[in-house]
Formats: structure tokens, sequence, C-alpha cells
């Protein structure tokens, strides 16, 4: 795949919460129409990061630069090209996942019309046109969990964020994530992508980077990764992950 | 339509498909109202039934009856001995008044006379109260006759006793219409005489409910600062001051739409105003509802956790509904008086006592328009500096 130029700049991004500093001076870049995984422990800093590069929260120092916006000044230049799925289940239960999508459309910008075509596209991207008048609560852990992801798709983002998105599903709903995540790629979208499982970073991302403690321990391509640490076809992400963030216990 | 607009008409959204939040704002005020017209509502004066077998048949017995049946409250209901004794077995009659035979010739001639008060057991609260009421006709008829016996033993050949009679009778009549004696009742809080609890209720009610249902929303604000909702949506063109906002309208909208309904229930059931004070009271609810709200969000800003915010709802609604006279008058003075000036329920019911009174208007309702518009602007200030959408610090 030729890649084109850095969609998502990062540079020197630090945060610290009641002096306990969560991200220190991570640095990265999310080339266009590719899938970036960041992975990392429990409190590693990963949510915090795309906190940051969200518009949600200030950084204490460093610039984040998406679609050429800074998102220290530009903050609604940079919303209107993200679509953010956070790890949390956020959306309103005792409605219909129309009418959380039309919702969520309305506040991305869209007009009426809009929200309710973009929503009958995203609910039969993730597959739920025929459940799209229940109210959110009947659903199933990996349909609540597809709604979330089709929130972020409302406004057809250029760069997606998904936080941990198929935390708690099973097979068969991850699986579709997958296509999804893929399908979105290779449709032009920029991915960057959270999780905690090695296996699904290795088949889905591009390039992979591993936080420790607030930092960027590791970057590359899963090959490049594999190769840091064995021989590429043999080593498995995992054991490069606790190769570099070690084997203790985190909370 | 801008974005507050949207988020508050969608909270609304949420509000209606919410059936506990629907039975809590508009059911249970509903019913608690009810219960409270069947408690308190009513006339208040007492009314009740004597139950009466006349075995006499003669015409001081029927004077007797006449004159208890005059007795304001007071109805006669007559029954053949078999009856009322068959009825006070059936305990379908408590107290029953057996006038017996020879009761007139007694009266007549002197003797003592008798009435039967027949109870089960102690009668009852209204048949101890018609035995006493019946008992004083009864003793008035006794010196009416007492009377009209000693004079006819003293008139003279040349008096015929149809004149005694009449005489008798014209100055007993006037007696009876300037008594020698009159009992005369002061009511001493007039004001609080004349008005009726319903009057007051009503407002009462509808403020509670609507300070319960907006405060307690404040713990949903928490839940969605929890699950990300509130987060997700400065992810959208949504900024944070427009995301405040909205929350705000959705208050006002949820308590203007409960107090509302709530009002024209009361008009259509209660014929309690007409249109005019219904329109004046939908402003006034309006203005209510930005201070309740304006309150919630300071809740859900202070509030760390659902519970807190849910108990301090809770804490600030019974005492503002406790001390703002909801369920009992205030008083012009006193501690009741002091701690009721520290509460929404007071201005708000006071205000809206006299527009569906129709005693007032709105215009007669500034000091408390304006009073509830500043407790609404100075909450909101306090809420938008301590306003936060993450559940960390940012």
């Amino acid at each position: 795949m030729a890649y084109m130029e850095d969609f998502l700049a990062a540079t020197g991004l630090t945060k610290s919460f009641d002096s306990v500093q969560v991200v220190n001076s991570v640095s990265f870049t999310v080339r266009s129409q590719e899938i970036f995984g960041l992975l990392g422990p429990n409190g590693a800093g990963k949510t915090t990061t795309i906190r940051m590069l969200s518009t949600v929260l200030d950084p204490d120092d460093g610039d984040v630069t998406i679609g050429g916006h800074l998102v220290a000044k530009e903050s609604d230049a940079v919303r209107k090209l993200i679509g953010v799925c956070p790890q949390e289940l956020a959306l309103y239960p005792e409605l219909s996942a129309i009418d959380n999508l039309v919702f969520f459309g309305r506040m991305a910008g869209l007009s009426s019309s809009e929200a309710k075509e973009s929503a009958a596209d995203v609910l039969e991207r993730v597959g739920l046109t025929d459940r799209a008048k229940d109210a959110v609560r009947k659903y199933s852990g990996g349909m609540k969990r597809r709604v979330n992801i089709a929130i972020a798709l409302m406004s057809r983002p250029q760069l997606l964020f998904l936080d941990e998105p198929t935390v708690g599903i099973d097979p068969q709903s991850r699986n579709h994530i997958f296509d999804t995540v893929l399908a979105l790629r290779d449709e032009g979208m920029t991915v960057l992508y959270t999780t905690h499982y090695m296996e699904e970073a290795d088949r889905l991302c591009d390039r992979i980077g591993i936080m420790d403690e607030g930092q960027i321990i590791a970057l590359g391509t899963p090959a490049e990764l594999k190769a840091q640490v064995g021989d590429a076809d043999t080593t498995t992400l995992e054991e490069v992950f606790l190769s570099l963030t070690g084997r203790s216990l985190r909370d | 339509m801008g974005r507050p607009s949207l988020l508050a008409l969608f909270e609304v959204k949420r509000f209606l498909a919410d059936r506990g939040a629907l039975a809590f704002s508009i059911a249970l005020p509903i019913v608690l109202f009810a219960l409270m017209v069947g408690v308190f509502g009513g006339d208040t004066s007492f009314n009740s039934t004597a139950h009466v077998a006349d075995l006499d048949g003669g015409d001081a017995a029927r004077k007797l009856v006449e004159r208890v049946e005059d007795v304001d409250g007071l109805d006669v209901r007559q029954y053949t001995e078999a009856e009322l004794n068959d009825a006070l077995d059936r305990s379908a009659v408590l107290t029953g008044f057996v006038i017996p035979a020879g009761f007139t010739g007694a009266l007549e001639s002197g003797t003592p006379a008798v009435v039967r008060v027949k109870r089960r057991g102690n009668g009852g609260d209204a048949g101890q109260i018609t035995a006493a009421i019946v008992q004083g006709v009864a003793d008035s008829l006794a010196s009416e006759y007492e009377l009209r016996r000693a004079l006819g033993a003293l008139v003279s050949e040349n008096v015929s006793p149809e004149q005694v009679e009449l005489h008798t009778g014209l100055l007993l009549g006037d007696a009876r219409r300037n008594p020698p004696v009159r009992v005369v009742s002061q009511t001493l809080n007039e004001q609080a005489e004349e008005e009726d609890i319903l009057d007051r209720l009503l407002p009462g009610v509808i403020v509670m409910f609507l300070l319960f249902s907006v405060t307690l929303n404040a713990q949903t604000l928490i839940e969605e600062r929890r699950n990300g909702t509130l987060e997700r949506l400065l992810t959208t063109q949504l900024n944070t001051s427009q995301l405040f906002a909205g929350k705000f309208l959705a208050g006002v909208s949820r308590g203007m739409l409960q107090t509302i309904v709530l009002l024209v229930l009361a008009f259509v059931v209660l014929r309690i105003a007409g249109p005019s004070a219904l329109a004046q009271s939908a402003v006034l609810a309006l203005v209510v509802s930005a201070a309740a709200s304006a309150i919630a969000l300071v809740i859900a800003t202070v509030a760390r956790t659902e519970d807190q915010a849910t108990w301090g709802a809770v804490f600030i609604t019974m005492f503002m509904t406790v001390f703002g006279g909801t369920f009992f008058p205030i008083g012009d003075s006193g501690v009741l008086e002091l701690l009721s000036r520290f509460t929404l329920n007071r201005y708000a019911i006071d205000a809206y006592e006299g527009i569906l009174g129709e005693t007032a208007t709105l215009g007669d309702a500034t000091f408390e328009m304006a009073l509830l518009g500043g407790v609404a602007v100075v909450c909101l200030i306090v809420a938008r500096m301590l306003f936060r959408v993450s559940s960390e610090a940012k």
C-alpha cells in the first residue's frame, strides 16, 4: 500500500494529573489511510493520549496536528475531521440505535436529513439495520459495541479513533468489527486503534506504537517490531510486547 | 435550531422514553394530590344524621324531631322501633334515639319525660355529638312545656287557654330569635380559615415534584460523565458552553413539561382556574423550572458520585419542601418563617397560589419571580464555573 503524508503528528505530548505524569513527551505520526495501533499495558497512558488527540483534554505540553490543523488552536476544524469511539459504551441505552445515531450526527453538524441518511448507512455497515429501532439496552454486548463504533462513523470522519473497541465481546462480533475497520481503511479512512489483544493488533495494524509508563518505547510495523526481539516469522507480537514492557503485573 | 436546543429536545425525548421518570414526575404527583384531597378535602364542618324512632307520635315528639332537623348540619331519619334495633344490630347505625310512647303526655303533665339513646359501643364521635345536640333540644322543649303549664295554672278565667298558648308561643319564638344568652364564636386565624388547604397543596405538590425530578436528574449527568457520553459530545461540534447550556435548557424543558401537564390536569379535573391564570402559571413555571434546573447543575458539578448527587438532591428538595410551606402555613414570624426564606418553594407556592386562586396576577408576583430568576442566575454562574465534563480533572 502506498502511504500518503502524515495525517496526524503528535510532538512531545505531556500530561499530568495531580502531579502524576500520565503521558511523558510522546511523539509519533499516523499516516493517511493506515491503521495505527497504540498498544500498552493498563495505565500506560493510551486513553489519555487519545483524549488529547481528540480535543477533549488539553496537553500540559506538546502539540498535535491533525489534517494540517493544530488541535490546540483549531479544535473546531479538527473535530470536523475526526470520529471517536471511546472505550466506554458512550451512548444512551434507553433510546434506539437510530435515535442515538441521529442525535450524535446532529451534534456533529449534520442536518436532520443527512443524519438520518448517514445513520442508515452506518447501521448497515455494522449489521444492525434490522434492530435499528430497538432500545439499545436490549442489545447484546457485541451489538452495543457496534453501535458505539457506528456513532463514531456518523460524520464520515477522515480519522477514526477506536479505543479498545472489542473489549468483552464474542468472536463473531469481534470479527465483524475487524472486517469493518479494514473496509474503512480500504475506503481511505485513517484509523488510530488501541487494544490489549496482540493478535488483533497483528492482524489489523499497519504500524504499531507500544506505550509503557507514559512513553512510546517502540514504533514500527509488526514485522519490524518482531525483528527487534527475534525471528520475525516465528516471534509473536505478544512476545515482543512482554519483552518490551516486562512481565510484572500492572494496575 | 441551535445545538443547545437540539440537546435539550433530545433530553426531553429521553425523559419521555423513561417510564420510571414519567411515573415519578407526573403519575406520582397526581396520586399524591388525589390522596391529599381525600384526606384534607371536602366540607370540614360537622354533618350527621339523627336516627329516630318516634313511638309517641304526639305534638311534643313531632316538635322535638322538627327542631333537631332544624339544627345546621343535622338530618333526621325516622324508623320504627324494630327497624332502628335492626340497624343498630347490624352496626349500620351506631347511635339511635327512641321517643317512647307517653313522651308528649309527660311533658304536658309536668312529669319527667325520657328520650332513650341506644348506642353501639360508644356510639361514635358523630353519635356522641348528635346525642348532645338532641339533649339540648329536648331540654329547651321541656322548658317551653313547663312554662306553658305554669302559665296555664296562673291564668284567670277571663283568659282562654288559646290566648295563653298564642302569647306563650310568641314569647318563646321571640326568645329563640333573640336569645337572652348568645354564644358567639370568634376565629383567631381568620386568614388561614378563609384559605382552602387545597389551594396551597396543589402548587406545593407541583413545586415539590418539580424540584425532586429536576434535581434528581443531576445524578444522570454524573452517570453521563462516568459512561463517557458527555466527553463524547465534546468530540463533535458541541463546545463545553453549548453542552452546559443544553443541559440547563433540558432541565427547564423537563420542568416546564411536567408542570404544564399537572396544571392542565388540575384545570380539567378540578376546574381550579381560568385560561388566563393557566397562561400566567406557565410563565411562572418557566422561572421556577429555570431555578430548579440551575440548582440541579450545581449539585451535578459539586457531587463526585451518583449517590452524592442523589442524596444532595433529596436533602435540598426535602428541606425546601418541609420549610417552604408545602404542607402547612408558614406564618408571619418565627423560626419556620425564617427558614422558609431560604427555600424556592415559599416564593413559588405564594406566587402560584395567588395566580391559580385568581387573587393575583404575574405583576403581583414580580418579587417572587425576580427572586427565583436571581437564584437561577447565581446558580448558573456557580455551576458553569465548576462544570466538568470528565470524571478526571481536566
